[in-house]
């Protein structure tokens, strides 16, 4: 089973994305800020991780940052309620970049997809 | 003296008199120097007027101490001399008629007699015989033959040349000093060590006369005349005639003198005229050019300058404002009476400034916003001369200024539009992404997930509040102000805020330090409703701050004399860092989980509506510190 780490600040959201993703069969660990994400990271070697960028004590951009320089491999979205972040080359180390939607499929369709592009 | 004596001296009379008429017509005719000291030395030197060889003439300076050498007539040489003579009278010019002819008038004095004369400095010395004849105004006979033949007095160095000389050896004195009589109006010089040396290597032959020209008792030069060439004796007559002449010369030069000194005055008083004028009209434009308007009222309350700017003010022409009194106009600058504060200006000798004002001038009401500055000026120290009045128009600059801040208004209420459709998106995402996922489930007959929909109530709920604070926070409701006893508005709200502190077992404690005012009843003006969520706010925030099983303290006490109230309320949390206690106030700042971070924005608003100031201080030893200050209800208005 796959096992994804959800980086997210705000508590509903956090469990929606987590219910959603169990839904589709994967292992979900959560964290609720950057620090903590960062641990789960270090601890459960997640096959992808999915972060927001507005959090407090390490906000999304620094955790991605941290995560790279240890991690090249791992498929990393970022997703934000701000659209504007696109133009941050920061958020270029991601490898998928998606605005905050109550709809989920788009998000669910990437998981998916750089999962199987791992594989291969 | 035999009859053909006498009438041979009257004829030379005759004749000399004739010649200083022509000489004084001529030089009447004119006004320049040079022309007239050429027209004079001519007179003297020329065949038909006294016929002597040469004349040579120095002016004084204007320190009196040098004679300066002018101008000089005569041939350079004998040879020349012979020439010159010869041509004259081959022209048989008389005097007069050479003085009108081209030849004297166009003709360039090139001689070397004259060159050489304009190099000629003789320094005054009272020891001799220039300065002597000066200073008694008598012409001196030189006769230095003696010198001549013994000495080589003479460059020539001919022991041949001899003089048909009288000299008057019984009459001769080695003195300077001269006692002249009316038959012999001048002294022999004999003695060469009387003479100025300069003169005598200029003049170079041993026999010449030395007129003094004085006019009235200025001394103006020295005329000198010799008979190099002819060698013919200067005579009694001879130096009769060259004294009247010479007072005659004395007076025409220094008339001209005076007369191109007052031109030359005259032309420098016609530039300095012109400077000033240059000067005044700068001034002018200066005062004219700069944008405010500029009044100048004298310690008499008389106008003496205003500019145009200001005339457009006092809707006058300059011309009927200058020089009149100030008090002909009735001008009131923001309700003062103008001349009020001119006469305050003057007694205090301290400027005055009004910022943003209107002007009534004359019983109109200005439309413009003014910046008024009266300010003394002083010629001397501490005496005002009087009052310069500056009159500046703001209009625009304020225009611009309101402007500018409701641009920031507005771009504030973008940026809060920004923050609060960015603190509505995330419950409104959740609502959204669990109503979808019901929905599925629902559809594909799955069970359904009790906490979604608890979720999606929350979050509703979340999203109540928020509106509703922001509702508050936006709304410009009338405050319902009436006399607020804070003491028991103060406990009502901490009763409300003990329910949930005392979960987490949380005391509250309430002190009133009420000083001479005993039983604490502290009133102020207020809207007790507002003043209620504010303190609710700021006691359940502090709850809220707090660890299990501590204390938040509520403290009233009057302060600044019983002008004022300070409540404050106290936990031992620290806020967390300076950024956050910055921060606090502003809306949607929050550090909390569930906060919409606009408690305290409206707080603040609450308490500024009651003129009142709300600050906070924190650190980790002493915790957190909410002050709020309130203008107590006096009890005369109780």
């Amino acid at each position: 089973m796959k096992k994804i780490l959800v980086v997210e600040d705000d508590r509903p959201i956090r469990n929606l994305y987590k219910d959603e993703l169990i839904d589709e069969g994967y292992e979900v660990i959560t964290a609720a800020d950057g620090v903590i994400g960062y641990e789960m990271f270090k601890k459960h070697k997640p096959d992808l991780i999915t972060i927001d960028i507005k959090m407090p004590n390490m906000n999304g951009l620094e955790l991605l940052d941290k995560i790279r320089k240890e991690d090249k491999e791992v498929p990393i979205i970022i997703y934000s309620a701000y659209g504007e972040f696109t133009q941050n080359f920061s958020t270029w180390a991601a490898d998928e970049y998606l605005v905050k939607s109550s709809d989920l499929t788009e998000f669910k369709n990437k998981v998916k997809e750089l999962l199987e592009k791992r594989e291969n | 003296m035999s009859d053909e004596d006498i009438k041979e001296n009257y004829k030379d009379l005759v004749r000399q008199y004739n010649i200083l008429n022509q000489i004084s017509k001529t030089v009447a005719s004119t006004l320049d120097l040079n022309k007239i000291l050429k027209i004079i030395l001519t007179g003297v030197t020329f065949g038909d007027g006294f016929g002597f060889n040469r004349a040579f003439l120095f002016l004084i300076d204007r320190h009196q101490k040098n004679l300066i050498g002018r101008i000089a007539i005569g041939p350079a040489s004998e040879e020349e001399a012979w020439k010159v003579w010869g041509e004259i009278q081959h022209t048989n010019y008389s005097l007069e008629e050479y003085l009108n002819s081209e030849k004297f008038l166009n003709e360039p004095s090139t001689s070397v007699l004259d060159e050489k004369i304009r190099q000629v400095i003789i320094h005054l010395d009272e020891k001799k015989v220039l300065w002597q004849c000066l200073e008694d105004g008598v012409p001196r006979n030189v006769n230095l033959i003696n010198y001549y033949q013994d000495q080589n007095f003479n460059s020539n160095k001919n022991p041949e040349n001899t003089f048909d000389s009288d000299l008057d050896l019984e009459n001769g004195k080695s003195d300077v000093s001269c006692q002249p009589t009316p038959e012999k109006p001048y002294c022999y010089i004999y003695d060469k060590n009387l003479i100025e040396p300069e003169l005598l290597e200029y003049i170079d032959y041993p026999k010449f006369c030395i007129i003094p020209l004085i006019s009235r008792t200025i001394k103006v030069g020295i005329l000198i005349v010799d008979n190099k060439y002819n060698k013919r004796d200067i005579t009694d007559d001879d130096i009769k005639f060259l004294l009247m002449l010479g007072q005659f010369a004395a007076s025409s030069i220094r008339n001209t003198i005076i007369y191109n000194d007052l031109k030359d005055s005259l032309a420098a008083l016609e530039k300095l005229n012109m400077k000033l004028d240059y000067l005044r009209e700068y001034n002018e434009k200066i005062i004219e050019s700069i944008p405010v308007s500029i009044l100048v009222i004298d310690k008499y309350f008389k106008v003496t300058l205003c500019n145009e700017n200001c005339s457009k003010i006092m809707r006058a022409q300059k011309n009927q404002i200058i020089g009149r009194s100030i008090d002909t106009h009735s001008i009131f600058i923001d309700g003062a009476d103008l001349v009020e504060e001119i006469k305050k200006v003057m007694d205090e000798n301290k400027s005055e400034g009004f910022h943003k004002v209107n002007i009534k001038m004359d019983g109109r009401k200005t439309e413009e916003i003014y910046d008024v500055i009266l300010t003394p000026f002083k010629f001397f120290k501490d005496t005002p001369e009087g009052v310069v009045l500056i009159i500046e128009d703001i209009t625009a600059t304020v225009k611009l200024k309101k402007e500018l801040s409701e641009a920031k208004k507005l771009s504030e209420l973008g940026k809060l539009s920004a923050t609060i459709a960015h603190e509505i998106r995330n419950p409104l995402i959740a609502i959204g992404g669990y109503a979808i996922r019901l929905k599925r489930k629902y559809t594909q007959n799955q069970e359904i997930d009790p906490e979604a929909i608890d979720i999606i109530i929350n979050e509703v709920s979340r999203l109540e509040t928020i509106v509703n604070e922001i509702l508050d926070y936006a709304a410009d409701r009338k405050l319902e102000f009436t006399k607020v006893d804070l003491s028991s508005l103060m406990k009502e709200c901490i009763n409300l805020a003990e329910i949930s502190a005392e979960q987490n077992d949380i005391s509250i404690d309430f002190s009133c330090g009420c000083g001479i005012l005993g039983d604490c009843e502290l009133f102020v003006t207020g809207d007790y409703n507002k003043l209620k969520q504010a303190f609710l706010n700021i006691i359940n925030n502090a709850v809220e701050a707090s660890k299990k099983r501590s204390k938040v303290t509520v403290l009233i006490q009057t302060e600044d004399n019983y002008e004022n109230i300070m409540i404050k309320v106290h936990n031992y949390g620290y806020l967390g860092s300076e950024e956050i206690k910055h921060n606090i106030f502003l809306p949607f700042y929050t550090t909390k989980d569930r906060g919409t971070g606009l408690g305290l924005t409206i707080t603040k608003k609450i308490i500024e509506q009651h003129n009142g100031s709300i600050g906070v201080e924190s650190s980790v030893e002493n915790g957190t510190t909410f002050t709020i200050k309130l203008p107590l209800l006096k009890q005369e208005q109780n």
